[in-house]
């Protein structure tokens, strides 16, 4: 296996585009090693954590640019990353154990591209924009667009994320991550949800919604359907029951060991009710009807 | 504080081998190394099922680097097994389960070792796949052991295949009773897989000494018995193979019943160091561990019983379906329990119970803490509680209806000594706060009992040498992996010598040294090596006494020992150093040294004729329920057991957390995780998913005294039998919360949240 | 195509070669035999090899042996001062914490960071620094009182 630490994007975008697949980058290391050990070495390992300038975060007019070296746990302690875009503190609180979130970086969750990748759903839900690298030069993606199947995002074998542009929603807005799970933050979630939810200024009505699901569909997704059937009207118990329903059959999930698709979309169902009407008391102060 | 009459006694000093642990010292297995050693790999089965039609290792030793490459062709055809002798250390002919170990490599470095196994080409014909118990036993299921006889006590109208052992409960007329009786309740439970997840892994080191002898080194539970089946395996005699413990990581069972545990990691470590001529360890994987090592059983059980208008049990009938996995293993000594056990514990005036214990294609059997007992208590203590909602009664009043005493018989027990099992209750009843405690809704109460039976089974010895300084060396035959050796033991040597503890030293098992032992097994540790000890001691003191009483001008039975020094009781100042007596022994008997032992053969027949001294035990839990998620959340949990004496008690209490909190896991969140070809879906932490502090509530045990047991001072085994009720106190207070009864386990969410959507009540 | 890795482990200097696939946790138990820091889940799922890495409790089986460069490492073995147990130390053995030790060096890691930034530590605290430690022998009752009184020793309010 080649090994390089290289020093600058340059020299990182250099080496992915000479050898194309058969490379990988490794942050953190939390899912590289794993798969280093148990399933295959890459032909060639790229160490970008001594690029300087890759791990900080940063106010940048209406949004906060996370540099994708950043580790969770530098997300979750950030006090921006509270106030401003809570649904994505809310994952990287419940991200594995402390131990993992001091070395797994927010970059490293977003390459691997994994349907429940717990900062996804969120960053969706935020309309994150990822920034990357390629022999082409520096481009801009839409997290709507980045993620093209488990494991795969339009960066392919040949581009760098260097970091997240993150807009902060808009004034009046709450949200919340869900993560359904055995035991807590230590499982890979079941099902993951992010419900942002702003009001209209009379608080009556539901100006924006947006909602992802994690861990329900080959990528995160955003549930375009239901916040549809939301947008524009007032949120009624009734309204929740059947943007629920609605979001479930906008989900499809598999069976596997961690859970049959049936139990899937009905997690769904249920943190839908519960992520709507949380969110929705946080910004009203309303029970909902 | 100890009790009036003890120094040390029911008290809780450090732990003997605390400091080492704490600084993280190289002490277990898996720090452990030879010098010149290679690395040992095993090749495991790719079918659940299949014949060997051939075995090509030609390109494997090819591999520079590669010293070894061993088949079932390099071995004796000799087989292992407990009840059944069914299996070979390296797959001969046939592979049962995926997991079945088929070659071995000795090489310079593990990724030599994985590039050769890689090499390695095996011809399998595949064979039909066999993973549930209850298929297994028709007569149309594939045959898994065609030179296994069905059980001969298999009665003569029942037709089945695949059962390696038969267990058959006949108490009374219970078609009669059962007949006469006002309520019968008639229920179906399921446990599945779980395997015993102890953090360090599995290893085996070995080497052919200059001698030609052979030394294993390796952490299991049950040395002797490993060092009986390496011998036998790689056809040695016994005296040539020497077996050192290190020390373990965990075992809870899966790292006993000799090499049946390990799937023969020691004879085939063994094979490859007498083949490649160097020392060799195999170190497992955790994964590897989960497909390959013994586990706790799944277990189908049919319940059902008849009762009177007042609660009093009448009848049961059953039936037990046991999962040996693909070899018998620890089987039919597990179903056998498991199938006594469906009997409860509780007055059963008539009772028919069948108990089969059938191959399947899937791991092995071990005997992994308490085994089949909490399969058993899963279907007895949640189906009291359907009996008692049946009657309109409160559960706790019909357990207490029903509870035995001293005196009385229960299934498998033909007269009970003490019986605890009341007093439990009601102090579970009050820990808990039942009938008092507010519950929110989506809260609810449960309780469950148990009992486990520890005064059978193997003996085992133990050495006392007093030292020329007075300090101790005891020498037993068990191992420490977190239990009495370390905890009780030396607090008895220390209490009968007059010693402080910490000149008490215990020595791991060498079985060239140590007095034979079935090992640290089967909540017998206090109870054998315990008594052992404990009469060693008194042999020892004995000896001190005579040599000293001359010394003294005084008869050996007026001298006592305390702080190290002997003296005249009621006279301190007549006394001399133990350091002394111990001295002057080397010229007078060589060394002091004690011998004692547990006579099993001597306790199982007071155990008969006083009446068994079985602990019992009672938990109770309160829990609250999601009902859109089915999660589970225990809010407070309390244990109430009997052990009769506490010799170290914060072991025993200990041992009581530890033991509840592996049940709550296999009650909420462990399972092992099969496809249709009898692949493991979840053998890695990742999937197999054990209870994490978050979701464990604090433990809050309670014992209750004055039912001395069979062990020393009244001891009773404290290390399985907190295994036995959580699974159904936690069942029994989902149920009490939700109004819905869930017979299959786990207790996951989304089990619980299917059982509430079948009753429409999600 | 050897590595060679220049770091401080528990105050030390100390400079070894490494494969670049090496875990941290295989530098540390195998080249560095240091043997403290335990090879349990190899996954990061378990917490057994838990150090310090720069001021940080990480998993070392899931980070590189190469990232070891430069930094500063603290192991089990590092946390005792000479002789003298560190309080985290004490304390385990004095609940009876320690059963069959092997999650020990690991939860000792976890807590020694935890109390190093609050002596005050709530239920929220502790659970957020141990989450990530399994142990299999306890059922974590015991492991949660040494915590307290680690606490309490250290702010000396006992």
């Amino acid at each position: 296996m080649d090994y390089f630490e290289p020093k600058t994007v340059g020299e990182a975008v250099s080496l992915l585009a000479k050898y194309g697949a058969e490379a990988k980058i490794i942050a953190g290391g939390t899912d590289m090693l794993v798969d280093m050990k148990y399933k295959e070495e890459p032909g060639c390992l790229i160490n970008i954590k001594k690029i300087p300038g890759l791990s900080s975060i940063q106010e940048n007019g209406g949004s906060l640019r996370i540099g994708a070296l950043t580790t969770i746990r530098d997300v979750e302690t950030n006090a921006l990353v509270r106030d401003k875009l809570t649904v994505l503190w809310e994952s990287s609180h419940q991200f594995a154990s402390l131990q993992i979130r001091n070395t797994a970086t927010i970059g490293g969750n977003i390459c691997r591209a994994s349907p429940s990748g717990e900062t996804l759903a969120p960053l969706l839900v935020l309309e994150a924009k990822g920034k990357y690298v390629s022999a082409d030069g520096e481009k801009t993606e839409p997290f709507s667009s980045l993620f093209q199947g488990p494991g795969k995002t339009s960066l392919g074998s040949k581009g760098l994320l260097t970091a997240i542009d993150v807009p902060y929603p808009a004034a009046g807005s709450k949200s919340v991550y869900l993560k359904h799970a055995v035991r807590g933050a230590m499982d890979i979630a079941m099902v993951g949800v992010a419900v942002l939810v702003t009001p209209d200024a009379t608080k009556n009505n539901i100006q924006d919604v947006r909602i992802g699901l994690g861990a329900v569909a080959p990528t995160p997704i955003r549930a375009t359907k239901t916040e549809a059937l939301l947008r524009g009207i007032p949120l009624s118990t009734a309204l929740i029951k059947e943007a629920a329903a609605m979001a479930a059959t906008e989900s499809s999930p598999i069976d596997d060991q961690r859970s049959s698709a049936e139990n899937r979309r009905w997690i769904v169902d249920a943190l839908i009710r519960r992520g709507l009407t949380q969110t929705w008391k946080a910004a009203t102060g309303k029970e909902v009807a | 504080m100890a009790k009036a009459e003890y120094t040390v006694l029911g008290t809780s000093p450090a732990r003997m081998g605390g400091v080492e642990r704490v600084i993280g010292a190289g002490i277990y297995g898996i720090d452990f190394a030879l010098k010149d050693e290679l690395h040992g790999g095993i090749l495991r089965s790719q079918y659940a099922h299949a014949r060997i039609i051939s075995i090509d290792t030609s390109e494997a030793k090819k591999i520079p680097g590669v010293h070894a490459v061993v088949t079932a062709a390099d071995a004796p055809d000799v087989r292992y097994g407990r009840t059944s002798i069914d299996r070979y250390m390296l797959a001969k002919n046939k592979v049962r389960y995926m997991g079945d170990p088929v070659a071995a490599v000795a090489a310079d470095s593990p990724a030599i070792v994985k590039q050769a196994l890689k090499k390695i080409k095996v011809v399998y014909e595949p064979l039909p796949v066999v993973i549930d118990q209850e298929e297994a036993m028709k007569l149309d299921a594939p045959t898994l052991h065609e030179d296994m006889p069905l059980p001969k006590n298999l009665p003569a109208d029942v037709k089945v295949k695949n059962v390696c052992s038969f267990t058959a409960v006949h108490v009374g007329d219970p078609d009669k009773a059962m007949a006469e009786a006002d309520i019968v309740v008639d229920e179906v439970y399921e446990t599945k897989m779980i395997h015993p997840q102890y953090l360090e892994p599995r290893i085996a080191a070995a080497r052919v000494e200059p001698d030609g002898r052979i030394t294993v080194w390796a952490n299991a539970q049950a040395p002797f018995a490993v060092r009986t089946d390496v011998a036998r395996l790689i056809g040695v005699a016994l005296n040539k193979v020497r077996i050192i413990s290190t020390e373990l990581g965990g075992g809870f069972g899966g790292k006993a019943s000799g090499i049946t545990s390990g799937a023969a990691i020691e004879p085939i470590c063994a094979l490859l160091a007498v083949k490649a001529k160097r020392p060799v360890m195999i170190v497992l994987d955790k994964a590897e561990e989960t497909i390959s090592t013994t586990i706790r059983s799944g277990a189908k059980m049919y319940i059902n019983t008849g009762v009177k208008k007042d609660g009093t049990i009448v009848a049961r009938q059953g039936k037990v379906v046991y999962d040996a996995g693909a070899y018998s293993g620890f089987g039919a000594m597990a179903g056998a329990r498991c199938t006594n056990m469906l009997g409860g514990w509780y007055l059963m005036p008539n009772c028919h119970i069948d108990g089969y214990v059938v191959y399947t294609n899937k791991q092995v059997c071990g005997p992994v803490r308490g085994p089949g007992g909490p399969q058993a208590a899963f279907a007895v203590e949640s189906h009291m509680d359907s009996i008692a909602a049946k009657l309109g009664m409160d559960p706790i009043e019909f357990r207490l209806k029903n509870t035995p005493k001293p005196g009385d018989k229960i299934v498998g027990v033909p007269k009970l000594r003490d019986v605890s099992l009341g007093e439990t209750i009601k102090t579970a009843a009050e820990k808990i706060g039942w009938g008092k405690v507010k519950l929110e809704k989506n809260q609810g109460i449960g309780i469950a009992t148990g009992s486990w039976i520890e005064s059978a089974g193997p003996g085992g010895g133990a050495v006392v040498k007093v030292n020329e300084d007075g300090s101790v060396t005891v020498h037993i035959g068990k191992i420490d992996m977190g239990t009495a050796p370390r905890f009780g033991i030396p607090l008895i040597a220390a209490e009968e010598l007059g010693v402080p503890v910490s000149d008490v030293t215990v020595v791991n098992v060498d079985t060239d040294a140590s007095p034979w032992d079935a090992g640290t097994v089967g909540s017998r540790a206090i109870i054998v090596s315990g008594t052992a000890t404990r009469l060693a001691a008194i042999d020892a003191r004995n000896q001190i006494f005579k040599m000293a009483a001359s010394q003294l001008e005084a008869s050996p039975d007026d001298l006592e020992i305390k702080d190290k020094q002997i003296r005249v009781r009621g006279t301190p100042s007549k006394s001399v150093p133990l350091a002394t007596i111990a001295t002057a022994a080397h010229n007078i008997i060589g060394e002091v040294i004690g011998r004692g032992y547990c006579d099993n053969v001597a306790m199982m027949a007071e155990e008969k004729a006083r009446g068994s001294s079985q602990p019992f035990t009672a938990h109770a839990c309160i829990v609250e329920v999601s009902p859109d998620t089915g999660n589970v959340k225990i809010l407070k949990y309390v244990a109430v057991h009997d052990i009769g004496f506490p010799i170290h008690l914060a072991s025993v209490e200990g041992q009581i957390e530890g033991a509840t909190a592996m049940s709550i896991g296999q009650a909420l969140c462990e399972q092992v995780v099969f496809d249709n070809n009898g692949r493991t879906m979840n053998p890695s932490f990742v999937d197999y998913l054990m209870p994490t502090i978050n979701m464990m509530p604090r433990i809050e045990t309670t014992l209750v005294h004055g039912y001395p047991g069979a062990g020393p001072y009244g001891a009773k085994g404290a290390g399985e039998i907190a295994c036995v009720p959580p699974m159904a106190a936690i069942a029994n207070a989902i149920c009490n919360a939700t109004g819905v009864r869930i017979t299959k386990l786990p207790l996951s969410p989304e089990n619980v949240l299917r059982g509430l959507k079948e009753a429409g009540k999600a | 195509m050897s590595l060679t890795i220049n770091t401080t482990i528990n105050g030390k200097s100390v400079s070894a070669s490494a494969e670049p696939s090496t875990s941290l946790l295989d530098f540390l138990r195998d080249t560095l035999e240091f043997k403290g820091t335990k090879l349990c889940c190899n996954t990061g799922e378990c917490g057994a090899c838990s150090i310090i890495y720069n001021g940080k409790p990480i998993n070392s089986c899931v980070t590189l042996a190469a990232d070891a460069n430069g930094a500063e490492i603290t192991t089990i073995e590092g946390v005792a001062d000479g002789d003298k147990l560190h309080p985290v130390q004490q304390a385990f053995i004095d609940t009876g914490a320690v059963q069959c030790g092997y999650c020990t060096p690991g939860y000792i890691i976890s807590v020694k960071a935890l109390l190093d930034r609050t002596t005050k530590p709530t239920a929220e605290d502790i659970e957020e620094a141990v989450s990530g430690n399994i142990c299999r022998c306890t059922g974590y009752t015991k492991i949660v009182d040494a915590i307290q009184l680690a606490a309490d020793r250290m702010a000396g309010r006992v």
